[in-house]
């Protein structure tokens, strides 16, 4: 059905909420990836084989919804049933018709499925009680997990495309511009910028063409909330692209999808495809005499087409090299043409924007960061998953209460945002308020939203190490300070974990690292220092425990490390399966022992004792052992 | 050059059938012809550079500059190991080598047999269940070395 | 025309030029390996930095850009030589020495900032290839793109396609003339010329027998421009020779 006009969009408002409203039994399975990987598809298929088999549809009502990522990712596959709002996590495919039989038509709890809560081991039974999802306020993720993806009616019963209704009859460009100003809304890619601002002058640049993007090609190692977005609820990324587009005058749009998110692309060309044919894209939207049409190009797997001007070429069909950006690609972008690009969350954000005003948005959030942030928390931190919170809110917040702290209640020790162009914030800044500024004050950004908690048991210097490799695959390689200085940087933080670290390589790296922040052609050589400085800056000592003492302090860098079983053992055995390398000894029951010789310091021992009777020391001590 | 079997071009044409003759296709053209072959054979590189009326050194270019490009054939059953921050804090590194010992190869290398490729690949999104590991198309999450024959056994054949 | 201000030296140049222009325009000399007249900037090399301050900044505030590539602006002040551009500068020839040691115009570059020896890993494969994109840029200026960069970050190199000999390459020379180091290497003799590892045949010059241009150029460029292929394969010497005796005749009209 085409829908023509603003009264008939309403009618099918109107229709998909009274068909929502008659359906009010409903059995919700999360297929995000993660839940994916762990059985939800089968979990979605014995729901639906179990209901028609017994008829429950039409007696009960009951209908089964596979929905978009719940963020709890490591509890998956969850289950929600509303209208109880009870959640079930780790759900097998096999206990499906045990949870018919007691829990919807016995309304019995079957407790082993509830989430259980670390901080007090006590069973969780409804979905909002949750300390993961009580804490937090959702509006770019507003719909994932309510709706099914590939819905559209679905969709629109949950106020998907009211806020391009309202734009397209209600507004002029101007004032959708204006709405979207006072929002205060600031790029969800990482750099902060203001959304009104980059519109305006992109529809201040002469010429009749222009394009609206979306940048889809979530690269930051450790966050995937845009991966959620694209694939949970693809109309939110449409609707915002459509106003974005009708606010400027453009009526080519294009999303960018990274490579690796296969589920996100089907989900997305489906959602265009659904819009298309309901009159909400393509000519005449809704009957609005606007025009606009939106393509998907899947990228070709690099980092760097994350940048603007790399995305560009590379939707151009080119490498992605950035180029100097002195004049803005809302002036000269795509194909030289005025061009807005904004992050998925970004888009997903401005249809809520819209349908609830400017100053609902700035309501929530700091003076400078308005609205609310989605953050990937994962790492060593016992709840992990994705999150929405307003802005402001602060990390220990985000670690202790949502996250329920470290996993295994090890020390904390760092948190690592904004993926390799961040950095690593120690625990004394733990009540830092998550701003656009107060991270870059504190050496880090904000990034795509990763937050990877890290406890004792990682050693700073291997983490800069891990993103310098990561950058040095990723450099594009056209100027010299990020090709060549990654390259150098790598090298001088190989010969660190390797225990050939020199006096003088920490002011090497200092004099090499500002020629690539200052020299750099574009963000990612700029940026890619950060990781090293924000460890040096915090973690100095580990640094100079490296190069003076050929010591890891946190026992992670292999060629430094030597592990031993102490006296406490109790003789699992645990560990004597775990090594890779049949380097332990013992039976059961007994103290078990580690022999050097054959050990890789791969750490596998440590992480599955179930006493903590394992410790690490320096490699060297073996040597002056071995003496003694 | 590798010698390289001749291939079916047929499956090329249809790929470029479904695109406008432009640049800007390029890199879609060579996703879609990188699936139907596994790789990106040089005699299909050098067809499409002629109907899209790129020269053949950027496709060249392109193609050897975005990592989902491979102009070696690949293994039937491709093993990714996920190396995000989060896989990699959580042990990702020890899954590279257990495969090492069981397959004899490494990252980015191709059992003789054409059986598996092993890759390492940038974050995969699915970080809440680090360290991840995808045999084929089925996704391990929580992936463990000691379980690595299990992973390799059942991986192919799931449709997952 | 803007006036900028370029190390206290007052400017005026023309609209449409970028700081580099500006700065030779005043006198001072800005060093780059990958900038050429004629072709678009492409802002690789990243030793042409400047410090440039727009007429509605505070007048301490600075930012660093590359002088190929910044368009002018009325009233802008630039520094070619504050302490952080010429460590900048210093960082990039130190990283390019570590790369090329045996390439005697970045040897000579890095001496004249103070570096004899480079702080860093040197090459274990020293090559003369700065990844400066010239030879590139100008095989596509000429419409021909026979090589083109491969790989991407340190694996990056310019080949033809697959490494095999470029089946697009006219055996032109533009990419070896513009090379700064004389990377790329060729022969030409009287009869063939090889690049790349492919051969050409030489067109030689009916009159003197010289070889003039390659057949695949002359062709190239024939076909480019509709002027006949005898044009192409006549030598420079040949048209000096043909210009001489029409001044010679010229002159006995003249007498």
């Amino acid at each position: 059905m085409r829908i023509e006009s603003k009264d008939q969009f309403a009618a099918f408002q109107a229709q998909a909420r009274e068909r929502e409203a008659g359906r009010k039994k409903r059995v919700l399975v999360c297929c995000g990836t993660g839940c994916l990987a762990t059985g939800a598809r089968e979990v979605a298929e014995a729901f639906a084989y179990e209901i028609a088999e017994r008829g429950l549809d039409v007696e009960i009502g009951l209908g089964v919804k596979s929905t978009g990522c719940h963020g709890f990712c490591e509890r998956g596959p969850l289950v929600v049933f509303q209208p109880e709002g009870l959640l079930y996590t780790k759900v097998q495919a096999k206990r499906v018709p045990e949870i018919v039989e007691k829990t919807i038509l016995g309304g019995e709890i079957i407790p082993g499925l509830l989430y259980k809560n670390p901080a007090d081991n006590e069973r969780i039974p409804a979905y909002e009680e949750i300390p993961f999802y009580k804490n937090q306020v959702r509006v770019a993720m507003r719909n994932i997990g309510r709706i099914d993806p590939t819905d559209l009616t679905d969709a629109v019963a949950h106020d998907a495309y009211a806020g391009l209704a309202k734009a397209l009859f209600e507004m002029t460009p101007d004032e959708v511009l204006d709405e979207v100003e006072t929002s205060g809304q600031r790029g969800r890619g990482g750099a902060g910028f203001y959304t009104a601002r980059k519109w305006r002058s992109c529809k201040a640049a002469p010429g009749d063409r222009r394009f609206v993007l979306c940048n889809g090609d979530e690269g930051d190692p450790g966050a995937f909330k845009d991966r959620s977005i694209m694939e949970g609820d693809p109309h939110s990324v449409l609707e915002g692209m459509i106003i974005g587009a009708y606010a400027l005058g453009a009526h080519d749009g294009y999303i960018y999808v990274r490579d690796e998110y296969p589920l996100a692309v089907v989900n997305l060309q489906a959602a265009i495809v659904e819009a298309r044919k309901a009159g909400l894209l393509g000519e005449n939207i809704l009957g609005s005499g606007f025009d606009f049409d939106i393509r998907i190009s899947r990228g070709g797997g690099a980092f760097v087409c994350g940048e603007s001007s790399a995305l560009m070429r590379s939707l151009a069909g080119k490498t992605g090299e950035p180029r100097a950006k002195y004049v803005h690609s809302t002036e000269k972008g795509l194909f030289d043409l005025p061009t807005v690009l904004n992050n998925v969350e970004t888009w997903a954000g401005i249809g809520a924007i819209i349908h609830h005003g400017g100053a609902w948005f700035a309501s929530m959030g700091t003076a400078r960061s308005k609205g609310t942030k989605a953050f990937s928390l994962v790492g060593k931190v016992k709840n992990t998953g994705l999150i929405e919170l307003p802005m402001g809110t602060t990390l220990r917040h985000i670690i202790y209460d949502i996250g329920g702290g470290v996993l295994k209640d090890r020390p904390f020790k760092a948190v690592q945002t904004g993926g390799p162009s961040g950095g690593c914030i120690p625990e004394n800044l733990l009540d830092l308020p998550v701003d656009y500024e107060r991270l870059t004050e504190a050496g880090s950004m904000m990034g795509s939203g990763g937050m990877i908690v890290m406890d004792d048991r990682t050693c700073m210097v291997d983490v800069a190490r891990y993103f310098l490799a990561f950058l040095t695959e990723e450099s594009c390689g056209k100027c010299v300070p990020c090709r060549e200085g990654l390259k150098q940087m790598l090298g001088i933080f190989d010969a660190l974990v390797e225990g050939r670290g020199r006096q003088g390589d920490i002011e090497r790296i200092e004099t090499l690292a500002a020629g690539m922040q200052l020299g750099s052609l574009c963000e990612l050589g700029k940026s890619a220092p950060n990781p090293v400085l924000s460890t040096l800056k915090y973690f100095r000592s580990e640094y100079e425990a490296h190069i003076a003492d050929r010591a890891c302090p946190a026992g992670i860098c292999r060629d430094l490390t030597a592990f031993e079983i102490m006296d406490d053992c109790d003789g699992c055995h645990v560990c004597f399966k775990a090594c890779p390398t049949n380097a332990i000894e013992g039976t059961i029951k007994e103290l078990h022992v580690i022999h050097h010789d054959l050990c890789i310091s791969c750490g596998a021992c440590l992480d599955v004792c179930p006493t903590d009777s394992i410790r690490t020391f320096p490699k060297i001590e073996l040597a002056v052992r071995e003496v003694v | 050059m590798a010698e390289q079997p001749c291939v079916d071009l047929s499956k090329t044409e249809a790929i470029l059938g479904s695109y406008p003759h432009e640049e800007p296709s390029l890199i879609q053209v060579l996703q879609d012809v990188h699936r139907a072959y596994n790789y990106l054979p040089c005699d299909v590189l050098v067809r499409v550079a002629e109907v899209l009326e790129v020269p053949l050194a950027k496709v060249f270019s392109v193609s050897t500059f975005y990592k989902a490009f491979s102009l070696e054939p690949q293994g039937d059953t491709i093993i990714k190991v996920c190396t995000g921050t989060a896989c990699h804090i959580r042990g990702a590194g020890q899954l590279v080598e257990e495969l090492e010992r069981k397959l004899g190869i490494g990252a980015g290398e191709t059992t003789e047999d054409l059986k598996f490729t092993v890759k390492t690949v940038n974050c995969v999104g699915a970080c809440a269940m680090a360290p991840v590991m995808i045999v084929g198309e089925k996704y391990w999450g929580g992936a463990k070395p000691a379980r690595m024959s299990r992973y390799l056994a059942e991986g192919g054949s799931d449709e997952n | 025309m803007p006036t900028l201000k370029v190390n206290g030296r007052k400017v005026t140049v023309a609209e449409d030029v970028y700081l580099l222009e500006a700065c030779r325009a005043a006198g001072v000399e800005v060093p780059t390996l990958c900038n050429f007249d004629g072709l678009e900037p492409w802002g690789g090399c990243r030793l042409c930095v400047v410090d440039m301050s727009l007429a509605k900044w505070d007048d301490d505030w600075f930012k660093m850009v590359t002088a190929c590539n910044h368009p002018v602006e009325e009233g802008m002040t630039v520094i070619t030589d504050s302490e952080r551009v010429l460590a900048t500068r210093r960082v990039v020839l130190d990283l390019l020495l570590a790369r090329c040691p045996e390439t005697p115009l970045i040897q000579r570059l890095a001496r004249e900032h103070g570096i004899e020896e480079t702080s860093y890993e040197l090459n274990p494969e020293p090559t003369d290839c700065i990844l400066c994109g010239l030879c590139t840029r100008v095989c596509d200026h000429i419409g021909v793109s026979a090589i083109a960069s491969t790989d991407r970050g340190w694996g990056r190199e310019i080949a033809p396609p697959f490494n095999e000999p470029p089946p697009d390459c006219i055996g032109c020379l533009a990419c070896a003339e513009i090379c700064p180091t004389d990377h790329i290497k060729f022969t030409t003799s009287n009869s063939c010329r090889t690049i790349w590892g492919r051969e050409f045949e030489m067109l030689r010059d009916p009159k003197t027998g010289e070889a003039v241009i390659t057949k695949a150029q002359a062709e190239h460029f024939a076909a480019r421009s509709g002027v006949p292929m005898t044009y192409f394969e006549t030598s420079d010497r040949s048209k000096r020779l043909e210009v001489a005796k029409t001044v010679e005749r010229l002159r006995v009209v003249k007498s």
